[in-house]
């Protein structure tokens, strides 16, 4: 049996082989289109921006508060994205992350009156970074690398674990969770949900979008994409593998943070769910529809899955699960780079790293 | 001693619904390295039929006999559609049973609304030896266990159906080179998986009665039992089940649920991080 999976496994190879040849011969007169100024991304990168701006200007007060919490999730959405999208490690368990520094923020405004956004913010992004780097360092570390099903049913058993032991243990209120969470306060001022609230996650949202796309621009972006690509060649090529995975993984736990502690206030309230297969898979569905591997795509797939089951879920609650599943199976079968890839061609989702580099040179002397 | 019995009973009993649910799970994973997650709704699937032959007035027997048919068909018929095309990537192969989970979870869901329907046992009452008293039908669920297991292995390793399903699965090319018709082979070993958990379904649904998120909460210990056990061969996911089965039988007896519930997936996973060969290593029966 193994045998004959690693026969696949081989033939695989050799394809990707094939196509990374195929996908240099179109690198070559996609380069062409690049320097003759076509790129796609930073238009659609503007719009949803300009959108996102604009959106609480247009939007009754019901709504602006929707379009935080999925502001919220977009952020989270982009963790995800980073580790699947960018380095191929499948991550089941990112609400672990996101809400381990749920219940953090809250046990800190409960139990310990602190909700000075300076503090909170901070400690929910290092409670996500701690949780993914102990885990991802148990499950991608070690003298064997681990199998990708390895990692995967590891991070989804850990979210399991997690929601089980949130149930049960009184003291994070058990299957209720814990209610009325004091609001986030900047000296004297509450954010309660509403503009301002929007403003200050769609700033956060930004920054961490901007950050996020330097890194996967960088050196260590082109050997992450490497690394989704084809691990073993990286692996030849020096790069320490296991080490990248788990710096990537950690950084994904601290923004699953980051916009776990954000949606533990918006909300109001954290319940065990958070931590959870659910919002695990939740979150793998923006990423795959929104299209992995780009950080716009992971935005408008939050957009587009949350918007519409918002909108559905009024007259059709109880089909729209299913219409979902089945727009999931579609995408996987037929799209499976996601909704972004009707307009984004894959030259530009790789990125160019080289040209750039090589361009600045050549115009420096 | 009574007590001490009881608990036996108690554990043994939920380690063998797990060895059923994980009979089919493993067989899919390790003859065909698919981890099917929508071997969870299979499993409900089962238990729905179950419940609705006995809504319509059937004998409880006729739904717990068509259920693995039934549910055996739809697995055949969705290999053929969908998961052929996912043979060659595991990880793309999860997302897409997943997604093929959701669409049954919540068709069952929007079927039955979010009720807890109950169906009563077909051999209803407890047997008794001496002072103590055991289930009847938890009883029958670890006799019929027992019986689908030692069924399972004779026809994977004694009959000729199962030699060339073996063939297949460990050499491909070998076996359509031999005239076996491989892609019959994938088909008929995925609708066995799902006619097994159809199974036990139908069989576990008096005891935990019918509900849409049935499935899910043995999936995940499905999946670490298998990967306890060992990917690769049929003996070791069953061994694997009942490893986890009794233990998250048995811990709650010794220490607070909470803990007990959370430290059997903690083990486990420590447990396959160094060892990723599982209990037993090897393929073959």
């Amino acid at each position: 049996m193994l045998k004959s999976m690693s026969v696949v496994r081989e033939a695989i190879a050799g394809d990707e082989a094939d196509d990374a040849m195929a996908e240099r011969v179109a690198a070559g007169q996609a380069r062409k289109q690049v320097k003759a100024g076509r790129k796609v991304l930073p238009i659609v990168e503007g719009v949803v921006l300009v959108a996102a701006l604009l959106a609480p200007l247009v939007l009754q007060d019901y709504l602006t508060v929707f379009a935080t919490r999925v502001i919220i999730l977009a952020l989270f959405a982009l963790s995800f994205d980073l580790v699947w999208g960018y380095a191929g490690i499948m991550s089941f368990g990112q609400a672990l992350f996101f809400g381990s520094a749920g219940y953090g923020v809250a046990l800190l405004a409960r139990d310990l009156d602190i909700t000075n956004i300076f503090l909170v913010l901070p400690a929910g992004t290092i409670i996500g970074l701690t949780f993914a780097l102990l885990l991802g360092g148990f499950l991608l570390l070690g003298r064997h690398p681990s199998s990708v099903i390895f990692v995967s049913l590891g991070t989804l058993t850990g979210s399991y674990a997690a929601d089980r032991l949130a149930r049960g243990w009184y003291y994070l209120g058990g299957q209720n969770g814990i209610p009325s969470i004091a609001p986030m306060t900047l000296g004297g001022y509450e954010f309660s949900e509403g503009p301002a609230f929007y403003y200050l996650v769609l700033g956060i949202l930004v920054v961490v979008y901007l950050l996020c796309r330097f890194l996967v621009r960088s050196q260590f972006g082109l050997a992450l994409a490497g690394l989704r690509e084809n691990e073993q060649r990286i692996a030849f090529f020096g790069y320490k593998a296991q080490h990248l995975k788990a710096i990537i993984f950690a950084i994904g736990g601290a923004i699953a943070g980051l916009a776990g502690s954000l949606y533990a206030f918006h909300e109001g309230f954290v319940w065990p769910n958070m931590v959870g297969v659910v919002v695990s898979t939740q979150v793998v569905l923006y990423v795959l529809f929104g299209g992995s591997g780009t950080l716009i795509g992971a935005v408008i797939g939050t957009v587009i899955v949350e918007g519409v089951s918002f909108w559905l879920s009024d007259n059709y609650r109880d089909v729209w699960p299913i219409i979902l599943g089945v727009l999931l199976l579609l995408v996987i079968l037929f799209r499976p780079l996601g909704l972004i890839s009707f307009v984004l061609g894959e030259r530009e989702r790789v990125g160019s790293f080289g040209a750039k580099a090589k361009e600045k040179r050549n115009a420096a002397p | 001693m009574a007590n001490a019995f009881v608990a036996a009973f108690e554990i043994l009993s939920f380690g063998a619904i797990i060895v059923l649910i994980v009979l089919g799970l493993g067989i899919i994973a390790s003859m065909m390295g698919i981890f099917n997650f929508a071997q969870g709704e299979f499993v409900l699937l089962g238990a729905y039929i179950t419940w609705l032959a006995y809504a319509k007035g059937l004998p409880i027997w006729a739904g717990m006999a068509a259920a693995p048919v039934l549910v055996g068909a739809l697995g055949f018929v969705l290999e053929a559609l969908i998961i052929r095309r996912f043979y060659a990537a595991p990880i793309v192969a999860m997302l897409g049973t997943y997604a093929l989970g959701l669409i049954i979870r919540e068709s069952v869901r929007g079927l039955i609304g979010g009720f807890y329907l109950t169906v009563p046992e077909p051999i209803g009452g407890s047997i008794d030896i001496g002072a103590m008293h055991i289930s009847a039908w938890r009883f029958t669920i670890i006799v019929i266990t027992l019986l689908v297991m030692a069924g399972c292995y004779l026809l994977l390793s004694r009959t000729s159906f199962g030699l060339r399903m073996r063939a297949t699965l460990e050499n491909p090319s070998l076996a359509r080179a031999s005239g076996i018709s491989t892609p019959l082979m994938y088909g008929a070993t995925f609708a066995f998986g799902s006619a097994l958990a159809g199974l036990a379904g139908a069989l576990i649904v008096p005891v935990f009665s019918l509900y849409a998120d049935l499935g899910l909460r043995f999936l995940i210990q499905g999946f670490v039992a298998v990967m306890v056990g060992g990917v690769g061969s049929f003996i070791g996911p069953v061994a694997g089940a009942g490893v986890i089965g009794t233990l998250s039988a048995a811990l709650p007896w010794v220490m607070a649920p909470v803990v007990a519930d959370v430290l059997v997936f903690v083990l486990a996973i420590v447990f396959i991080k160094f060892r990723p060969q599982g209990l037993i290593a090897g393929k073959g029966v």
